[in-house]
């Protein structure tokens, strides 16, 4: 057998070294990122590989409307809107900024502060006219209005989900109670979940999440109140064009502004420290869980399981719970209850053109596009979501001359529900959020669980502490 | 430095011993290149992935920078606004009771368990255990936090699925502010003491058996022998394993980010999860690294404190 010398031990690993660099040298040098140095369309998209996989649908026939237009998707991973966001400035810092972003109501200021084109120009040409009136036709005015930002509407939103409750029908028939009816009070509400401890004690009556979308949100917006202080920018020329001119006569585009303002924080005043007493007595009673942290994921097999009977959820979790087997009779889903107001939050998505791309006549293309019916159907063709269409938004769908089912395939029998939510009660919008989102979000994380979690007193020192982190998000960003 | 001209004569004066002279000079500048062949790699990581980010995390303390738009010079500004930021001082609290209990408890358990390994364990049994110590610490500290937190939910989590069944009832690990503070501690301790119980372990072993022999026959037994010959022999690897720890503890993210997110209240909010914030969360990214800046000046006194104190408590021989 030959001696390997050292010589000749160093010299293969050398080469061997070379040989890996050489090969490597397109991902150390960043020459695979996708589009990089092409000329295709590069589009962020909140979400995993196969999740932009499963666009491939939508970009084929974008492209055979568009056959110029090269589309590169780039899926971002992260575990929350806060964290998308983040990855997506660290692009635009590496000098890398994709065309168009997947932007939801969470990014929506701080896109249009900072980083996105407004798109006023490009739906006012006499061309688009005909296409855009057909989109604006079909959405409720209060998604529009959640993503202006000063005058100027900077997205087309695709998909929305507002938070309601869903209510599992097993707990619900052994408690004695039927499908309530739409104008059910809050009282009506607590009343129900004593019955239902009464009579299933291993169940958690009503389960919430601790986190912006579905948490303390909904019930401060049925108390008619916010933690921030919510102001409308004026309309300006988009009272003509928009309010006036694709709204025309349409009784809910009434009165829209020019997109809403968080400019002040409130946490102190008596009605959010009302709302925040109701959820700390029914976490106190029994009646509701501690607030966990995190996304409802976890979730889905508690109340598939039924021992979770009620929760705030929207039309994203149809397909969830269909997927873990809960079948269409199980379960049902009614708007928020009464208490105040019957004001629902929601929280809405789109695309975002970037402010510094320089394929803004192709990006055009897609958001135009994506908006159209059988785009936003092909971005989400099972209800992951609610789509902003309302015609998409019923128990079947005809695209091309095929019917597509949506809800009558999966869906509770109310799936109604989820559009009917902008339409019943007008004031119903979007959660706060202010260019700095992320800082007000963590700051109602973080304060929630003590306010909710002790005594009264605890509570009010929680939202005191509230009170000042919200003032320190909102100074900073400002 | 070689000086050539010590070692190469004049050529005016040929010498038998010249050429054998040149070839020792000419070994020593291959090798010389061949030394700078073999580093390179490693300086030219270092410079590009370390010194290069901390000398721009430093300049970047001195200026107004939101990644979208270009920087803009703030002086001083950056470091007043943190004497005055009460999330910062609490973070910083928050951090200092992390690394003392934790570096305590990590020390504690690390030193307790390689002692026990080392004096009563079968030899087959010290190598598993040492695998099994170690074994948490190449887990992703992220992963670690979420299966934690789906242990320890409050609500459907399997510890208090156990507790409730046995009638002892919930209780709210991470829902009430010293229950999540103690819980964070634990994880970070749990995941983190294998290291430390290694370098313990290695310490142990190199204390020679003869000092035991002596102060057996001299009649010294269990906790004297520890207390007067492994303490102070192991004094070395004490403070290599306690600069280690404090520094990892000074920058615990991990665990409170996953599990917390720093609440509730400001309870588990750390100064690293105070850095992320402020960048990310506010792109405020000229005080995360004033943030940052402060905090490496903290870890370097901290670490000059301990060599300085380890001169009076440290025994190398």
């Amino acid at each position: 057998m030959t001696d390997i010398t050292r010589r000749v031990a160093l010299g293969a690993a050398g080469v061997g070294t070379l040989a890996a660099l050489t090969a490597g040298f397109p991902r150390l040098s960043g020459l695979d990122v996708p589009g990089r140095h092409g000329n295709a369309l590069r589009i962020a998209l909140f979400g995993t590989q196969q999740q932009a996989a499963q666009q491939d649908a939508l970009i084929k026939a974008f492209q055979a409307e568009n056959p110029d237009i090269k589309v590169v998707m780039i899926p971002i991973q992260a575990s929350d809107w806060g964290g998308f966001f983040a990855k997506v400035l660290t692009m635009v810092a590496a000098g890398t900024p994709p065309d168009v972003v997947n932007v939801a109501t969470e990014g929506a200021q701080l896109f249009a502060a900072k980083l996105a084109e407004p798109l006023d120009d490009y739906i006012r040409r006499p061309a688009e006219r005909a296409a855009m009136q057909d989109y604006f036709s079909d959405v409720h005015p209060s998604l529009i209005e959640s993503f202006m930002y000063k005058g100027s509407l900077y997205q087309l939103p695709a998909n929305f989900n507002a938070a309601n409750i869903f209510l599992s029908n097993t707990a619900l028939h052994k408690a004695g109670y039927d499908y309530p009816p739409d104008d059910w009070t809050k009282d009506d509400f607590v009343t129900m979940l004593r019955a239902i401890k009464k009579t299933n004690p291993g169940a958690v009556p009503f389960y919430w999440a601790n986190r912006m979308w579905g948490g303390v949100t909904p019930w401060l917006y049925i108390n008619n109140t916010s933690i921030l202080r919510e102001t409308k920018s004026p309309a300006g020329a988009a009272a003509d064009w928009l309010w006036n001119g694709f709204y025309k006569g349409v009784p809910a585009a009434q009165g829209r502004s020019g997109g809403p303002l968080w400019l002040e924080a409130q946490a102190t005043i008596p009605s959010v420290e009302e709302t925040f007493e109701l959820l700390r007595e029914m976490v106190k009673d029994g009646l509701s869980s501690s607030p966990a942290s995190g996304g409802g994921g976890a979730l889905v097999p508690q109340f598939a399981s039924g021992r979770v009977a009620t929760t705030t959820a929207g039309g994203y979790w149809v397909d969830g719970l269909a997927q873990a087997g809960v079948k269409n009779d199980q379960y049902d889903v009614q708007f928020m209850p009464k208490w105040k107001s019957q004001s629902h939050q929601f929280g809405a998505s789109g695309w975002s053109m970037m402010r510094s791309s320089s394929r803004k006549e192709q990006a055009w293309a897609w958001l135009k596009f994506i908006s159209s019916r059988k785009g936003m159907y092909l971005s989400a063709p099972k209800p992951t979501t609610t789509p902003c269409r309302r015609s998409l938004c019923a128990g079947s769908v005809e695209i091309d001359g095929v019917t597509h089912p949506f809800y009558s395939a999966e869906g509770p029998k109310h799936w109604k529900v989820f559009y009917e939510t902008l339409d019943r009660f007008p004031g119903t919008g979007p959660f706060t959020a202010p260019p700095s989102e992320p800082a007000i979000e963590l700051a109602l994380d973080k304060n929630t669980i003590n306010a909710v979690g002790g005594s009264a007193s605890q509570m009010r020192s929680a939202l005191r502490s509230l009170q000042g982190d919200l003032t320190r998000a909102l100074e900073t960003r400002a | 430095m070689t000086d050539i001209t010590a070692t190469t004569p004049a050529r005016a004066v040929p010498d038998n011993t010249a050429p054998q002279e040149d070839a020792a000079t000419i070994l020593r500048r291959k090798e010389k290149r061949m030394a700078a062949v073999f580093l390179a790699p490693t300086v030219i990581g270092l410079g590009l992935f370390v010194v290069v980010p901390i000398i721009a995390s430093v300049v970047l303390a001195f200026f107004r920078w939101d990644v979208i738009t270009s920087p803009k010079w703030a002086g001083l500004d950056n470091f007043h606004s943190l004497f005055s930021d009460p999330t910062l001082r609490s973070a910083f609290a928050n951090t200092i009771f992390f690394v003392v209990t934790t570096v305590i408890l990590q020390l504690a358990v690390a030193l307790g368990l390689a002692v026990l390994v080392q004096g009563i364990m079968p030899r087959w049994l010290q190598s598993t255990l040492r695998s099994v110590f170690f074994f948490p610490i190449i887990l992703s500290a992220a992963s670690v936090s979420i299966i934690m937190s789906y242990l320890f939910n409050q609500q459907f989590g399997l510890v208090n699925t156990y507790l409730n069944d046995l009638g002892l009832g919930s209780i709210p690990w991470f829902t009430n502010g010293f229950s999540a503070q103690v819980m964070i501690i634990l994880i970070y301790v749990w995941q983190n003491f294998g290291f430390t119980f290694l370098l313990f372990l290695g310490g142990l072993a190199s204390i020679p058996r003869d000092v035991y022999e002596a102060s057996s026959i001299d009649g010294a037994t269990g906790w004297r022998q520890f207390r007067h010959i492994t303490l102070p022999l192991l004094s070395p690897t004490t403070l290599v394993a306690s600069v280690m720890a404090i520094i990892s503890a000074l920058q615990i993210f991990d665990q409170p980010y996953v599990i917390t997110q720093g609440g509730p209240g400001n309870s588990t909010e750390t100064v690293v999860m105070v850095i992320y914030q402020d960048a990310f969360g506010q792109l405020q990214f000229g005080t995360a690294s004033a943030i940052g800046v402060l905090l490496t000046i903290v870890i370097m006194l901290v670490t000059a404190l301990q060599f300085r104190l380890s001169r009076r408590f440290v025994y190398y021989s």
